[in-house]
Order: structure tokens, then sequence, then C-alpha cells
């Protein structure tokens, strides 16, 4: 609790104050619109083709790898490699982000990151907006330490452009001290006895997945018309004043307070969080639970292409990928990080038996991924969740 | 014609030369922004991330915006207004105990409405839904107090609980914005000469009919510039429903936020901000007129 509170409060602090930022983000893009001027410049463009250069920048998720100065991934890949590693923590929602990156690559200028860190569903709108580099796979030898399950991925076929940094389940977090009990199932979730107190997340494929499992639908083959009822549940609870809020990653204040009963939540982030506070648990709830990634790409016109390579190869060497998932503890899609968990020893060696950081098969068995939504089907999903979720 | 003499021309010109910086600044940040808000707020997006809407004359925007937002419209001026009489409530006893019972404390307890804002206006916002957590302090004391039911019967709150309510968002407004009431209230009041109460009191006029028709007429210019400098930002705030409201005390400002910054519809934002603007004017013209702005000078 004394570690993790402060953590915490400066994750919520971090996510509230981007959307209130993110208008600032936003309106030098929007004066880019109007008058043309030239709002990104990449500092480091030493050369065209980045080899010869020393930096790299990276878009991540904030507390999304191990941030220990000396002995961190940062610190290390730089020792390792003499290359200069700015680690930004600035997507703390991937609509968010979009808005900002947009109007600068729209207008075929360079964001000044190297690599960013979408969630998997916005990977297929940038390859198909032309915003992408493809990843120079050649240089990088350990992609050939991707789980097998992740070779092929819906999101990326052939896994040209994107690799994961981290994926994790979506399920329902719980705090026994209010609950009394262990939340399950969506149907306990939306039990008349947690009125009020539940929250979910505006991240749309997670809070409507979950709800389309509890239809007995597969979101795996979303289409507007099948996810009908679960936006009708939503609705409903949203009027009724069953769902108290729509949250980011700040569910956990809320969580740790009392304020949430249940929530929809992210793996690792309970995980982190019940190490100090044994009234939190995770469930994949038995309706199911949803699989997600968070991917490393390329965006177009990046400065130091060849050093983002060598910083995938970093992190796909499962010594180094052993050190993020103790930390951030979501699942690692590096095959080998339990071998190499069990080698570093202490508490990092008990997590190589956690089912929710290596989901055995009846595990995996009960995950689903949200499939890929065609344009126009995609443009109606968002349309509907934020008539409920933001209005 | 004899050409004019120079020194008249300068003396024609040299009033607009002094006005013009002011009116550039106007010009260049008000005018022409909100001419292009204006132009956005008739344009169509071309597709789903056009970044750049064309300009259509499409008034179905407008349309949109009582369609779809009305109730977070209607709500956002009713939570303001609320706000508003909350603040001139508080800050209106304040103001005057300060500025005619605080002797030499004056300068002091005035600075003191204004410390609060030396911290950060989102940590104060958010500092408030510690206090009002389900286990706060706040929350057990008005329980046991049985005061949450009737709150909840008049619709305030929503179930057994403050944060996440319309009351928690009023709440807020007030808290944020009683400065702005109290020091404009304080400032009318501290010049009143207190000769004319005590001559009001020479005319057998009772402590009562001295303030009504001695002290609160010539303090009403502060009322009406606190009233607005309250109701306006009030009325477009977003960061107080985003902290402590739940799904159901959205206000406009919250549709704004996430119609331009996360569904990427500058049109139906640009709209939205319009109407909202032309709403808060017309109701700060009928307000001056009710209070007749003409006494008040």
């Amino acid at each position: 609790m004394a570690r993790t509170a402060p953590l915490w409060t400066r994750r919520r602090f971090l996510r509230n104050s981007a959307a209130l930022l993110g208008g600032v983000g936003v309106m030098p893009g929007l004066l880019t619109a109007c008058g043309g001027d030239d709002s990104a410049s990449p500092a480091a463009r030493s050369s065209a083709d980045g080899s010869g250069s020393t930096t790299l920048t990276v878009d991540s998720w904030p507390i999304y790898i191990d941030d220990d100065p000396a002995e961190g991934t940062v610190a290390r890949f730089e020792a390792a490699t003499g290359i200069s590693l700015t680690w930004n923590e600035t997507i703390n929602d991937n609509n968010e982000y979009f808005a900002k990156i947009q109007p600068v690559l729209s207008d075929g200028k360079t964001i000044g990151a190297d690599i960013i860190s979408p969630t998997y569903w916005l990977v297929p709108r940038l390859v198909q907006l032309g915003w992408l580099e493809p990843l120079p796979v050649d240089a990088i030898p350990n992609r050939a330490n991707l789980l097998p399950s992740l070779k092929n991925p819906s999101w990326d076929p052939g896994g040209e452009y994107s690799l994961p940094w981290q994926t994790g389940i979506t399920g329902i977090a719980y705090n026994r001290k209010v609950t009394g009990k262990v939340i399950g199932s969506m149907a306990d979730f939306f039990a008349p006895a947690l009125s009020g107190k539940v929250g979910v997340l505006t991240e749309m494929r997670d809070t409507i997945g979950l709800l389309m499992l509890a239809d007995g639908q597969d979101p795996a083959s979303a289409t507007f018309e099948r996810a009908e009822s679960a936006f009708a549940r939503l609705q409903e609870a949203k009027e009724s004043g069953h769902i108290r809020r729509f949250t980011g990653q700040d569910y956990l204040d809320d969580l740790v307070a009392g304020n949430f009963a249940a929530c929809v939540a992210w793996s690792g982030d309970v995980a982190q969080l019940a190490l100090d506070n044994p009234d939190i648990g995770f469930a994949i709830p038995e309706e199911g639970g949803m699989r997600f990634a968070d991917c490393m790409v390329i965006p177009k016109g990046a400065a130091n292409i060849d050093n983002a390579a060598r910083f995938m190869d970093f992190v796909y060497n499962p010594a180094n990928a052993a050190r993020i998932t103790a930390a951030v503890q979501y699942i690692s899609p590096v095959q080998g990080v339990d071998e190499a968990l069990r080698q570093l020893g202490g508490e990092a060696a008990a997590l190589a038996d956690s089912t929710v950081l290596f989901p055995d098969a009846a595990t995996t068995s009960r995950l689903h991924v949200f499939g890929s939504l065609s344009e126009e089907d995609e443009a109606r999903f968002d349309e509907a969740f934020s008539a409920i979720a933001s209005v | 014609m004899a050409g004019p003499n120079p020194g008249s021309r300068r003396g024609r010109f040299a009033p607009y030369a002094l006005i013009s910086p002011g009116l550039l600044w106007l010009l260049l940040f008000f005018l022409v922004p909100l001419a292009s808000l204006a132009r956005m707020s008739l344009s169509t997006k071309q597709s789903r991330f056009d970044f750049d809407p064309s300009f259509t004359w499409d008034w179905g925007n407008y349309a949109d915006v009582f369609q779809k937002y009305g109730v977070q419209l209607g709500r956002s001026f009713l939570f303001a207004a609320a706000a508003t009489v909350l603040c001139l409530l508080i800050g209106y006893p304040m103001a005057y105990w300060v500025a005619f019972r605080a002797g030499r404390w004056r300068n002091v307890l005035i600075g003191m409405v204004v410390v609060p804002f030396f911290t950060s206006f989102l940590l104060r916002t958010v500092s408030w839904t510690v206090v009002l957590a389900d286990d706060g302090l706040v929350l057990r004391v008005l329980r046991s107090a049985g005061v949450v039911g009737v709150l909840r019967s008049i619709g305030l709150t929503d179930g057994d609980r403050l944060l996440d309510t319309p009351l928690a968002v009023i709440g807020g407004l007030t808290y944020n914005f009683l400065p702005f009431m109290v020091l404009p209230i304080y400032v009318s009041l501290e010049k009143i000469d207190t000769r004319l109460v005590d001559a009001a009191n020479d005319l057998y006029a009772t402590g009562s009919a001295a303030f009504r028709r001695v002290v609160l007429p010539l303090s009403l210019p502060g009322v009406f510039a606190g009233s607005l400098l309250t109701f306006i930002p009030a009325s477009g705030d977003f960061v107080n429903a985003f902290f402590l409201g739940g799904t159901r005390s959205r206000m406009i400002g919250n549709v704004v936020q996430d119609r331009f910054l996360v569904q990427l519809d500058y049109p139906g934002a640009a709209a939205i901000s319009l109407v909202l603007m032309a709403i808060i004017t017309s109701a700060v013209l009928l307000y001056a007129k009710l209070l007749g702005t003409e006494e008040l000078a």
C-alpha cells in the first residue's frame, strides 16, 4: 500500500492531466491545418536513414517499463548500445493519442518519436492510413522469440509492421472489503447489490467485448448487429445508475478507495496492486475475458529506424524481457521469459508460476480477442459507445 | 481645397493610433478565431479521419447540438446557476463581514480568500475526490446525521454517496469560483462611505432598512460582476464534472472535450461552442437589463 499509493496517484494524475492538456496538444495541430506552419521538428535527424544516429525516442504508456534509473531497461539499453534513449509516458488513451498525432502525420510531417505503442486495434488503422514504416525485420533477430500464438495476429498478419510490447487480459477487478466476496462473472457484476459501485473502461473494445461475451456473443466476429444487445445493456446500466463512472487507468484509485466495489480492469495493473493490498483481486469472468496487446510500431518518417530495431531486439531477449515482466506484471509476448524469471530468483522467480502471467491452456481458451471491424462498423461502434460513455 | 494642416491630421489620427494595439489584439485573437470557429461549425467531414473538414453550410451541426446534447446543455446552466447562487449566499456575508467588521485584519482576510489559488486548480479539484470518497469522513458524518437520505430524495445525490453526483459537481464549482464572487463584492462594499449608513440611521432607518436601502444597492455592481465571473466560466467548465461527476452529471464542457479531442468531430464541437456562447451572451444581456445597469454607475 505504502509503495503503490503514490504510484497510482501519480498515474491518475498523469492520465487526468493528459486528458486536460490534450487540448493543448491538439491546438497547434489545428493551427497547422489553418496556417500550415511547421509544428513538428524532430531534434535528432542526424542522417537520412538514421545510421550513425545515437538517439532513440519512444512514446509509451505510464508505468509500462521497469524504470529504475540504474538497473532499469532504459539504463541497460543505453549502456549496452551507447544509444541515448528518451522514454516518454505520453500515451494515456488511444483515441486521445491518435487525435494528437493525426494532424501531424496526415500533413506528411514526423511526430518525433521513433517507436510508439498503440493498442492492437489501432495498428491496422495506422497501416491503412500509411502512417507506419515496415519493421526492419532483418535487424531484429530476437523477433524469433515471439510467442507462436502472436506470430500471425489478426491486427497485423505476418507481423510486418508491429511487435507486441506487452499483452494482457481485460477482466473484472474487485475490492473484497466492499463486496465481501469474489466477483467472478458479469452476472455478479451487474447484480443489484453492486448498483452505483461499479466502473467500466472508456476503452470501447474492452467494455463492449466483456458485455458481448456476457451475451454469449464472440467479439472475435463482432458486427454492430451482434453487439446491439451489449450496447443496450450498457445504456441501461448507465441510466439506472448501476455504472458509476467510465474510467481510464484511473480506476485503480476508485477501487482502492472503495468507491468501486468492482470494475472492468487490466490484469497487470491489478496484479501490481494486489501485491500490497490483499483485498484487491482480479477475475476472468466466467462468461469469458478479453485479451489485448499493446504494440511497438515505427511511425512514418521516424529518424532513427536502425536504433528502433536495436531496441526491439534488446527487449525481445528473454533475459531483458523478464525484467520488464517482473515490474509491469503483464503477459510477455517473448518466449522463455518464465525461465529467465526463475534465473532472476527472489520474488521474480515466483512469478514464473503465475497463471495470470503465463496463462495455461484452460485459461487461454476463455480469452477472446476483439476482431477487426470494417471501417464503417468501427465508426458506428465508436459513435454508439461515445454516445453512452462520454455524454 | 486647401490641404489639411499636418497638426490637425495628427490630432485626428492619434486616438486611432492609440487604440490600434487593442484593436489588433481583438482582431487577431478574438474575431479571426471566432470567424474560423463559425466556419468550422458549418463544415462537414468528408471522411472519418478527415482532419480538414470542408465548408458546406452544414446547419445540421447546430440541430445536433440541441437534439443530442440538449440535456447536457440544460444541466450546465442549471449547475452554473446553482453554483452562482451558492457563491452569492456564501460570498456576500463573507465580503460584508471582512469589509465592515474585520478592522485591521481586512487585508489579511481578503488575502486568505486568494491563498487557495496558489495551489493548482487541478490538484484542488482532485483533492475533493478524497474528501468526498465513500469511506471518507464527510460522508460518514452526513450519513449518521441522516442528511444523505434527504439529499437523495431531492435528486441531488445518487444512491448512498456524494462523489460522482450532481451535488459534488455543484459543490466543486462553488468552491472553485467562490473567490471570483467574493473579491468584486468586497471591492464594491469597501468603497461605500460608512457615513451614508450613519445618515440612514439618523433618519430612523432600522439596521435592516439601512442595509436594504443603502448598502445593498451600492454593492450591486460587485454582485453583478461577481455573478458574471462565476456563472460564465462555470457553465463552460468541464473539470469539476470530469473529476467529481458521475455518468449522469456531465456538462456541456465535457461534451466539447469529447467531440473535439476524442471523436475528432471539430464541426460538432465548434457548433456546441458557438451555441454556448450565444446563450451565455443573451443571458448576460438579460441579466444586465434586469439588474438595471444604468443605476449601477
